[in-house]
């Protein structure tokens, strides 16, 4: 079970991720890019594409995950549907089914931090919009 | 976080805890108190944390909640003992605002206004990864723009040399190594030069409404209803990575080199390491990036203005200015009566140089230096001019804009109801945007008003009023 919400920031936009372990938290976070990327548009898992692990811990690893995720999107339009054993499943950006809401520019380091209690995982992201 | 006042316009955050020095905030009531229950106060104090800086942690009245370092700040590092902080200059590094001035007057334009909009639109690509088919730059060229900005496009063709000197910097600033801008980066901004990009970004038709200073607004060439067009954009993704490539860097950098960071989005590096070196050729390098991409934009708007009007409206169309306000920089101010070598980081802050500095071009010798402020889509901007105010008490900075007061879900909940297009085109404003929801999170109730921001600037001396202008159509991603 992952889950995110936005929460409230003045310039930019800042997302609470929620998941049993360190992987759902980059399901979560994926969700949450896809939705600010393309908003509710179906994105399908079609085609996989590698990322490797960066960072030395959790928050780290997982700000590099989406940094890279955006890298592909920014790059070579490749929306993000799900997080993959080695990297993350999609699909291209299709104009006739996917309607492009905004660019996220980065996956800052701003108060970003993985937590874990007996409940699960939490970590704030900021997106700089 | 305790806030003492000084004047009307001035604030002290005191130093506590391991501040080095104290913050200094420029503001009237109305503007602290938009600031209550975010963190922007606390973001100026954590900026006063880090080594070697001189004077205050600064920030001016559109200081609003960033990463790292607020938007809207202004901090200054001794060259031998200070660091070089790419969270100071931000992701978006030297965006920055471009005005032209165009030989029209707004009674020609407005009968023409809609088809002048659609061409700007069509002309210059906006929205999100928007790209050129006809700038594809190959690897030789790319670096060429990395290392010579605004220069290498005025040698294609695409605007003269007069374009060059109303450019901070001249468009080209120094220090710009290719070889520090990873692969990646070049990989984003291999197509993307001439773009304008979404979120606040824009290309907006105005005219001059007001005068505060005929004498200097006729010569910046801004008479009342004189037709101007704003740009507002910077490095694009290639900016966007060189930032995140060395956010990496300065966070093991920062590690080794025993500085304790409040926030990590502030990581740096003692301006003369390795890191620090070659940050500032990346940063300026993107920089560069930010200028050529800038004066590509206004050679396509000169193309607009001939489609729709003719050759002589082009050809007429003068650059005003064009200023950075994501960068840092190494200038010479006077601290305590003696001049000295800082590492100036301005991230949401202009350069307002006063008359007779050195480092302006001619015309402007006498005037100070331009000082651009965009506001909101719907109700205005400024041009101001540099002061001798802002060169004693801020590093020779001024403020950049309006400022949100509002996040991008409040903007879109208030506005989903509305057609915020057609209320802008029954005030007299037409909107052409990539995307719906750029407008709605761009709505102007989202910013703070744009002159009570310059009227705290003028009021404080950091920024001389010169003439106000009123938009007409607007151009977002």
């Amino acid at each position: 079970m992952t889950s995110y919400r936005f929460v409230p920031h003045t310039a930019d936009i800042a997302v609470e991720l929620r998941a049993q372990n360190e992987r759902g938290l980059y399901q979560a976070g994926v969700d949450a890019l896809r939705e600010l990327l393309v908003g509710t548009a179906t994105v399908a898992p079609a085609q996989e594409r590698p990322i490797e692990p960066r960072g030395g811990d959790p928050t780290e690893r997982l700000i590099h995950f989406l940094s890279d995720v955006l890298y592909l999107y920014d790059t070579g339009r490749f929306l993000p549907a799900g997080v993959s054993a080695s990297g993350v499943y999609g699909e291209p950006f299709d104009p006739t089914r996917h309607e492009a809401q905004r660019e996220v520019k980065a996956v800052t380091h701003h108060g970003a931090e993985v937590e874990s209690d007996e409940r699960g995982y939490r970590a704030t992201i900021v997106f700089d919009v | 976080m305790q806030l003492e006042r000084i004047d009307a316009y001035r604030w002290r955050v005191p130093r506590h805890g391991g501040m080095r020095t104290d913050g200094l905030i420029f503001a009237d009531d109305g503007l602290i108190r938009d600031l209550e229950g975010d963190q922007a106060v606390q973001q100026v104090a954590n900026v006063a944390h880090l080594p070697g800086i001189v004077g205050p942690a600064i920030a001016m009245p559109d200081i609003h909640w960033g990463y790292g370092f607020p938007i809207g700040g202004v901090a200054a590092f001794d060259e031998q003992e200070g660091v070089v902080s790419p969270g100071g200059v931000g992701y978006d590094i030297n965006c920055g605002v471009r005005l032209l001035a165009t030989p029209l007057d707004i009674g020609d334009v407005r009968p023409r206004l809609k088809q002048l909009v659609d061409a700007l639109y069509r002309t210059i690509p906006s929205g999100v990864g928007a790209s050129r088919s006809d700038v594809r730059l190959g690897r030789r060229d790319l670096e060429r723009v990395l290392r010579d900005g605004a220069r290498w496009v005025v040698a294609q063709g695409y605007g003269s040399d007069a374009d060059l000197e109303a450019i901070e910097a001249n468009g080209s600033l120094p220090g710009a190594d290719p070889e520090c801008v990873s692969d990646r980066a070049k990989e984003r901004g291999g197509d993307q030069l001439g773009t304008v990009g979404s979120g606040n970004h824009f290309v907006e038709v105005g005219y001059v409404a007001e005068r505060y200073d005929a004498t200097v607004a006729d010569r910046l060439g801004l008479a009342p209803g004189t037709v101007t067009v704003f740009i507002h954009s910077g490095s694009r993704g290639l900016g966007y990575q060189v930032c995140d490539d060395y956010l990496d860097t300065m966070l093991a950098a920062a590690g080794k080199y025993g500085i304790v960071l409040p926030d990590k989005q502030l990581c740096c590096a003692p301006i003369g390491s390795p890191e620090g070196k070659r940050y500032w050729g990346a940063m300026n390098a993107a920089a560069n990036y930010a200028f050529a991409n800038r004066q590509l934009m206004a050679h396509y708007a000169r193309q607009a203005l001939r489609t729709v009007f003719d050759d002589e409206a082009a050809a007429r169309t003068r650059l005003v200015y064009d200023v950075c306000h994501n960068i840092a920089k190494h200038e010479t101010h006077d601290v305590a009566g003696r001049p000295r070598r800082l590492c100036i980081h301005r991230k949401g802050a202009t350069r307002a140089f006063p008359p007779g500095h050195a480092e302006l071009a001619p015309q402007f010798r006498d005037l100070g230096q331009p000082v651009l402020i965009p506001g909101d889509m719907g109700r205005y901007s400024y041009v101001l001019v540099g002061t001798e105010g802002a060169y004693r008490e801020t590093f020779g900075s001024s403020c950049h804009g309006a400022g949100r007061r509002m996040s991008r879900h409040k903007a879109k909940q208030l506005a989903r109801s509305r057609n915020v297009p057609k209320e802008l085109e029954e005030q007299g404003i037409v909107v052409r945007a990539a995307t719906r929801a750029t407008v709605d999170e761009e709505i102007p109730e989202a910013y703070k008003d744009v002159a009570r921001v310059v009227d705290v600037v003028h009021a404080a001396g950091i920024g001389r009023k010169v003439a106000q202008i009123k938009p007409v159509g607007v151009v977002k991603g």
